[in-house]
């Protein structure tokens, strides 16, 4: 049996071992990949301690730095966590591989995915036209007339990305106004080939072998309208990863794991959870690693503490 | 030896992380940029109707995106 178990690669759950192996906590950590959602970022200039650096260079650095520690923590990578279950006074965990894991705590650091639309044709369409990383595919759809959903940061940050490529590009807002930082709304308005297109709710990806376009309604006449594309990048923020633990514990209005913010600790005694899969007010990188820590180092005392 | 065409852009981490996955198994490779290279671009499309790279081509059979275990079956690695 494990003293922790920590789930996630990312930021929070690579903190997390690099302490739990430090404080010689029998550990497993359980990551499907390295680096968290920043793996997909071409420059983090706010990571402190490193000027500047791509995700993946991030990434490799977090790996490195936890194997660094393989005497005193034990590593699945490649494998997922399936489901956590109460037994005992500790926990059960079982894998996607079907493996099986016994502990008497949990550290949650499983982070957050991308929210998808749930509107007909997005299964469908998948990959087909209907797209999810401008920075990956944006020269696929060049000289094509691309709609971006979604007017935060990173709907911004696409635009900017496709604008080389694409013919024409639309911005679709559910609101009246676009969100995301002033300095990035700024260069987006610059944009000669971009239409922003407010209050329109996407009904529909339209398309039969591949994206040819999308319906929307508009939210204030309540008119449906049509749009002739050749992609659509989606945008629309991101869903915290709890399917597996979210019977154990309690969660917000937006899933992500209530959390005691001096601690961690959650609403089930023996699991702890940091990182943007928390209820975390900021996400940052620098505050997962943090919040992860402290989560261990109040592990640490909870073992003492706690015969099992 | 399997010929394996990966379809790719610079700026697309799948698509560094499936090439590391070669260079770690000592797999060759042709890698095609499909940012630059406008008839590779189709090429892909019409192979595997997918327009998200990486597109990896295993003796005929397409790879969409990067799946460590699918790769590692079809390489039998």
């Amino acid at each position: 049996m494990y003293d922790l178990v920590i789930i996630g690669g990312g930021p929070a759950g690579v903190g997390a071992g690099v302490y739990a192996a430090r404080k010689k906590i029998k550990t497993l950590l359980i990551a499907e990949e390295f680096g968290g959602q920043s793996m997909f970022s071409l420059e983090i200039r706010n990571w402190i301690g490193t000027k500047v650096l791509t995700g993946l260079e991030l990434a490799k650095m977090l790996e490195e730095q936890l194997f660094d520690y393989k005497d005193d923590i034990d590593v699945w990578k490649g494998d997922l966590v399936k489901k956590v279950a109460k037994k005992g006074k500790g926990f059960v965990i079982t894998t996607k591989k079907g493996q099986k894991v016994e502990t008497k705590t949990v550290l949650v650091c499983s982070g957050s995915r991308r929210r998808r639309l749930g509107v007909l044709g997005e299964d469908k369409l998948d990959g087909k036209g209907l797209a999810w990383c401008a920075t990956c595919d944006a020269p696929m759809f060049k000289d094509k007339v691309v709609a971006i959903i979604g007017g935060g940061n990173a709907g911004l940050e696409a635009a900017l990305t496709l604008d080389p490529y694409a013919s024409k590009l639309y911005l679709i807002q559910r609101s009246d106004r676009l969100k995301g930082d002033a300095v990035t709304q700024d260069k987006v308005k610059g944009l000669k080939k971009m239409t922003v297109i407010f209050n329109a709710l996407t009904q529909e990806i339209l398309g039969d072998k591949f994206v040819s376009g999308l319906r929307y309604k508009d939210a204030k006449t309540g008119k449906e309208e049509t749009l002739e594309l050749g992609g659509v990048f989606v945008e629309i923020g991101s869903v915290p990863n709890v399917d597996f633990i979210k019977k154990l514990v309690d969660l917000d209005d937006w899933n992500e794991i209530l959390v005691d913010h001096k601690t961690q600790q959650s609403s089930q005694p023996g699991i702890w959870a940091a990182g943007d899969v928390s209820d975390v007010l900021y996400k940052q990188n620098n505050i997962s690693v943090g919040d992860a820590i402290k989560a261990v180092l109040n592990i640490f005392d909870y073992l003492h503490k706690n015969s099992f | 030896m399997k010929k394996v065409t990966i379809y790719s852009t610079p700026t697309c981490v799948y698509c560094k992380m499936a090439k590391d996955f070669f260079k770690e198994n000592k797999v060759d490779y042709i890698e095609k940029d499909v940012s630059t290279d406008d008839k590779a671009r189709e090429e892909m499309v019409d192979k595997s109707h997918q327009m998200g790279v990486p597109v990896i081509d295993i003796d005929g059979e397409m790879f969409v995106g990067f799946d460590r275990d699918a790769l590692s079956k079809a390489l039998e690695i």
